[in-house]
């Protein structure tokens, strides 16, 4: 049940993007996740995300799958995907959202990015503080936010608390081309 | 009694090694597996496997999501976007493709790789989502098709 609200939920999100030459899509974006504690540092990095900017409507929609993310070690990773986000039930992230004040020919801006984020089937409204950069006819997103873990409903089991920071730190970086196909 | 000691501390010795390997062991080892000599689970053409995930995902998703796959396709591009080591494949729907993350010793494979040439690619699925993308992929400059 949870694959198939999932999967609407992606068709959803990239449906409302009808194809036109106002659009650009990153196919190998990228977005690195840190859990600092003092008993274990954990990074995790996807480098296959999933997205498109429509510069008309200044909306963006994100998609990734949570089994692509690659770890230093197995066992983080089967970790991550069994016991946290369980990616058999939620295999995919989603976010989709308007680029605040976007200026489409301006070289580069520092703008604010509003939409939801829906994470282990939960959904939360998020502001993200983007740097977005113009050059070539292709754009370029940065930037970084925190997502806490409890507001995911994700359960970190008792005897792992302490390698598990209750905040994450999230880095982004998209490289958009004009959406041809 | 000294050898009854000795036999004792010998096989508490032993049992403390074999654990701390035991529980050592799955941390240190790296998420980075070579495939060449792994048997793959499925062997399709790059079309073959978009077709199946277009037309029934979920299906898709539970035959070939975390198994160790083999397509055949021609490539399309070769990219180092975000300092990695990409070969996208074609298919017949150009909506669609396969991304494949190459493993790190793949790259001067991948360097001779022409657009239009055929290859088959070895890798672990993940997924789909606008493309099929496979990860730690190791290719077959001869494919066998």
């Amino acid at each position: 049940m949870n694959k198939i609200v999932s999967l609407l939920l992606f068709f959803t999100i990239f449906s409302t993007f009808t194809k036109n030459d106002k659009q650009y899509i990153a196919r190998q974006g990228q977005v690195t996740f840190f859990s600092y504690t003092s008993v274990e540092n954990i990074e995790a990095q996807n480098n296959q995300v999933l997205s498109i900017i429509d510069i008309e409507n200044k909306e963006i929609a994100v998609s990734m799958l949570m089994r692509a993310f690659v770890f230093k070690k197995d066992l983080m990773y089967e970790h991550f995907n069994e016991s946290y986000i369980e990616s058999d039930l939620y295999p995919q992230a989603n976010f989709k959202g308007e680029i605040i004040g976007f200026s489409p020919k301006t070289p580069t801006q520092d703008t604010v990015i509003k939409g939801t984020l829906t994470i282990h089937g939960v959904s939360k409204k998020v502001s993200i503080k983007t740097n977005i950069t113009y050059s070539n006819n292709s754009y370029t997103l940065t930037g970084e936010f925190v997502a806490l873990v409890n507001d995911f409903n994700i359960k970190i089991p008792a005897i792992l608390t302490s390698n598990i920071a209750k905040t994450i730190n999230l880095k982004f970086k998209f490289q958009y081309q004009p959406h041809e196909n | 009694m000294k050898t009854l000691k000795i036999f004792f501390s010998s096989l508490f010795l032993i049992t403390l090694i074999s654990l701390s390997y035991w529980m050592v062991v799955p941390f240190l080892k790296s998420s980075d597996k070579k495939l060449d000599d792994v048997n793959a689970a499925y062997n399709l053409n790059s079309s073959e496997i978009v077709s199946n995930f277009t037309k029934n995902k979920t299906n898709s998703d539970s035959l070939y999501v975390g198994k160790i796959i083999e397509i055949t396709g021609f490539v399309k591009k070769v990219n180092f976007i975000n300092e990695r080591k990409t070969v996208i494949l074609y298919t017949k729907n150009n909506k669609h493709g396969i991304i494949c993350d190459t493993n790190i010793d793949q790259l001067e494979k991948l360097k001779s790789l022409k657009k239009n040439q055929k290859i088959t690619v070895k890798g672990t699925c993940k997924g789909f989502l606008m493309d099929v993308i496979l990860l730690n992929c190791y290719i077959d400059l001869n494919p066998n098709e």
